[in-house]
């Protein structure tokens, strides 16, 4: 049954010549898992917050959109409000109320429910989430993904019959934005519930979507099964770039077809179809220095008495010249670790030198000049001028070697600009004061695929001259891509460390889906690129379209 | 079997202002002197053996104030002492020790008030007055540890990208300031979202409903009953009591009311101790069961 029809819906926001949603049409089935993508700017946002009437901007529209066969303009108050719920993106803000159970009930109240079947209802969702244990809590000490759990929950406790998410997961780490994802999936397969959810991080919701649109440019330009929609776009690397790493692969290496779109379909269709007597491409080891660049000695830091430690004997060189990816789960201190070496916090027992010189040797924060620059999480915190050009004038950053066009940015205020673009813009910033080492906290965070490639192309750049760039992550294919070393932080300390391929091949979850793929049929691929390549050395099996004969089968 | 603080926060807030104001509203040492005395049971049996600082500096307090009143307050027939040619007498000084009694007497309630309402349950009975008000103290209640966190971040932030550059104050100060009116937008900023959040849940279409975590239950309403019953007593008792300090120290007051009265305010001031020794007494037997 159709629960949603867009007809032929332009959209311009007033002031602007070109619609943000231009000429849209589709329909949604009740009971569909629908992932929406496309770069940023693309009118993803705009086109969700067009199917809920109390979210949608003020502008010229035309066309239209039923729900459930009537207008959106004809809903009532009440079902409008409580038939279609809406998701956004930052788990802090979209938050109203101080404690979970009140959130929890905010929708609800809003309605005008008796006060018995608000009880029924949160205590029934609270299970239904494990919310249950936190469910007296202050809002404000959850975490990140916990909250936008909340979220999701306080939403549906109004009993939607469509669920539109705007980017959920982009301010999440990987393992609870699978969690949440997981919870969708759930969602769409118990309650049968309709879900519209734009992402840009494709690798663990197009496996299990029904149905993949891609926007650009307003417009929609596709609309199909997820398999289906991938072969199509073979052309358009910028798009496939953020898809998951099996159907990159597929669609590297065949022209049609139904690409495999999860781990397990790609670990087969590379065992159906390619020899693998080829078992490693040669790694290039890359040259590094023996000097240190920042050296930490039996660091241990916790932040009171009675604590735990967070970080418990640290011991870790990073040398001149390399950038070096510091990854690990929640909790195992690798922010710790960055914020001791920026001077943030202290450790109580230990060393911490910086290219050879003790941190309390660096008086009167000569630390933070031409030395060390940290950029935090949330690089919204770096800005406190109103357009990017007086952020960027009041430090006196030099643009004109940096790897990115700002010129269209300047005028904007810095907490306008896209993920990628704060991301960009703060770090040219923090480069002003010409550090020679550089710190990074999860910098990938809610970028999209393609804006995490620039970002990684800045990064090579600026190593080639010189600087010396640490980063903590989750992101493994972003290290996988561009660590000349890897290292796992466990339990406040460094487990072990190694160059991304061996790292990686060495781990088995804890590392990239083409290495998990790959696994006992290649020995050392972790990116898409060496996958390829193995395949291409390798030969198919049938023998029809290989580039070199197998020398053994 | 609920302790004391697990009743309605309505029940608790009007017998905490029913002990305090029956003291508060008369001058009277029977009452003075059973409040003190019950304030400090109750708040030995809640805290038990912590918080003993607490009981040093109110100890401290409470002389202070007894010996105040007399060396500045010279009323009163009966002359201890003669201090630098100031008499210091008897009726001044039990003066100031009821006025100390009475004081500290309702320090303790206080304290033991605040210790049992939390934030959740002065939000609850605000709700009952205005649910809009609640709702707004609500958010503001979240918005406060958001914009503390989000200080303490963007200071972090600066100070590793060298903002404060100098060790001096007034580069600091600077430094502060500037972040403070960064501060400023990104609430703002943030309020846009939250109001979002909030018409995407239909708030604002019609009467809401406030929900809560608290009943009344036959056992508040129990309390409540005897809470009023006992206050009404006490006010009848106290209202035939008059008490006077100076010149003598005089009582007239007839006696049936007085004593009445008196022991209807004992009893009040027990209420929660009782409750609280019932609930420790049937743990006791219930665990001994076990």
């Amino acid at each position: 049954m159709e629960i949603l029809a867009v007809e032929d819906m332009t959209f311009t926001y007033p002031k602007c010549s070109k619609p943000a949603v231009d000429g849209v049409s589709f329909t949604v089935d009740s009971g569909s898992f629908i992932v929406l993508c496309g770069a940023t700017g693309s009118g993803k946002s705009t086109l969700l917050r067009m199917l809920k009437r109390e979210l949608s901007p003020l502008g010229e529209l035309s066309g239209e959109v039923r729900f459930c066969g009537k207008p959106l303009a004809e809903l009532s108050e009440r079902s409008a409000a409580a038939d279609i719920g809406f998701v956004m993106q930052s788990p802090e803000q979209q938050i109203v109320t101080d404690k979970v159970w009140h959130e929890l009930a905010f929708g609800l109240e809003n309605l005008g429910v008796p006060q018995s079947d608000i009880a029924r209802r949160t205590a029934e969702m609270a299970s239904y989430f494990g919310i249950g244990a936190w469910y007296g809590k202050d809002t404000s000490e959850l975490s990140g993904g916990q909250k936008q759990l909340l979220s999701l929950a306080s939403v549906l406790v109004m009993q939607p019959k469509l669920l539109i998410l705007d980017e959920p997961t982009a301010q999440l780490d990987p393992i609870a934005a699978a969690d949440f994802i997981a919870t969708l999936k759930r969602l769409n397969q118990e309650l049968g519930l309709t879900i519209i959810m734009a992402e840009h991080r494709l690798e663990d919701v197009v496996p299990v979507c029904s149905r993949l649109m891609v926007m650009e440019n307003g417009r929609l330009i596709a609309n199909a099964p997820a398999e289906e929609v991938i072969v199509s776009l073979r052309e358009r690397p910028d798009i496939l770039c953020g898809m998951p790493a099996a159907s990159r692969l597929y669609a590297k290496l065949e022209e049609q077809g139904r690409s495999p779109l999860s781990v397990r379909d790609g670990r087969k269709y590379i065992e159906e179809n390619f020899f693998n007597s080829v078992r490693a491409v040669k790694v290039e080891k890359s040259e590094v220095s023996s000097t240190p660049a920042l050296e930490y000695k039996d660091v241990y830091f916790r932040y009171s008495k009675n604590s735990p430690d967070i970080l418990s004997g640290l011991e870790l060189k990073v040398y001149k010249g390399e950038i070096f990816c510091m990854l690990g789960g929640n909790g195992s201190g690798k922010t710790t670790s960055l914020k001791a070496a920026a001077g943030l916090v202290k450790a109580y027992s230990g060393s911490i030198k910086v290219f050879g010189k003790k941190l309390k040797d660096y008086k009167n924060r000569s630390l933070y000049r031409e030395c060390l620059a940290f950029l935090p999480q949330d690089v919204q915190t770096v800005f406190l001028k109103n357009t990017v050009k007086e952020e960027l004038d009041e430090v006196g950053a030099d643009i004109s070697g940096f790897p990115f066009d700002f010129s269209g940015l300047m005028d904007k205020h810095p907490y306008d600009l896209s993920g990628g673009q704060q991301q960009l813009t703060a770090l040219a910033k923090v480069l002003a004061a010409k550090p020679k080492l550089l710190l990074l906290d999860e910098p990938t965070k809610g970028l999209d695929a393609s804006a995490k490639l620039e970002f990684m192309g800045v990064l090579r750049k600026l190593r080639e001259n010189g600087t010396t760039v640490v980063v903590v992550t989750h992101d493994v294919e972003f290290a996988a891509l561009c660590a000349d070393r890897c290292a796992l932080f466990f339990g406040g300390q460094i487990v072990s460390a190694g160059g991304p391929a061996e790292f990686f091949s060495e781990n088995s979850f804890y590392t990239t889906s083409i290495s998990r793929m790959t696994r006992g049929i290649f020995d050392n691929a972790v990116t898409v690129e060496a996958a390829v390549e193995l395949c291409r050395l390798n030969g198919r099996r049938n023998g029809s379209v290989s580039d070199k004969k197998p020398t053994s089968a | 079997m609920r302790s004391f603080s697990e009743y309605n926060p309505i029940v608790i807030a009007v017998f905490f202002f029913s002990v305090a104001g029956v003291v508060m509203f008369s001058v009277n040492p029977a009452f003075s002197s059973v409040s003190l005395a019950g304030a400090v049971l109750l708040f030995t049996v809640m805290n038990g053996r912590k918080r003993l600082k607490l009981h040093l500096w109110l100890f401290t307090l409470f002389i202070i104030l007894a010996l105040a009143n007399p060396l500045v307050s010279h009323n009163g027939r009966t002359v201890l002492f003669v201090l630098n040619d100031n008499p210091v007498t008897l009726e001044a000084l039990l003066y100031g020790v009821n006025s100390a009694a009475m004081l500290v007497g309702t320090i303790y309630w206080f304290s033991s008030f605040t210790h049992i309402m939390t934030a959740e349950k002065l939000l609850y009975i605000t709700g009952a007055f205005s649910p809009k008000i609640s709702l707004v103290l609500s958010m503001a209640l979240r918005f406060v540890p958001m914009f503390r966190t989000q200080a303490k971040k963007v200071s972090d932030a600066q100070k590793a990208m060298g903002l404060f550059k100098e060790d001096s104050i007034i580069d600091d100060i600077r430094g502060y300031m500037r972040i403070f009116s960064i501060l400023i937008t990104w609430a703002l900023e943030n309020g846009i979202t939250t109001a979002d959040s909030m018409t995407a849940r239909g708030y604002g279409i019609g009467r809401r409903t406030v929900f809560s975590r608290f009943r009344f239950t036959a056992a508040d309403i129990v309390f409540l009953a005897v809470n009023i019953i006992l206050l009404g007593v006490c006010s009848f008792g106290g209202m035939n009591m008059h008490f006077s300090f100076y010149p003598d120290i005089t009582l007239s007051a007839e006696k049936i009311p007085a004593i009445a009265g008196t022991s209807a305010y004992i009893l009040l001031v027990l209420m929660p101790v009782i409750i609280e020794t019932e609930v420790t007494v049937k743990w006791k037997y219930l665990q001994s069961k076990i």
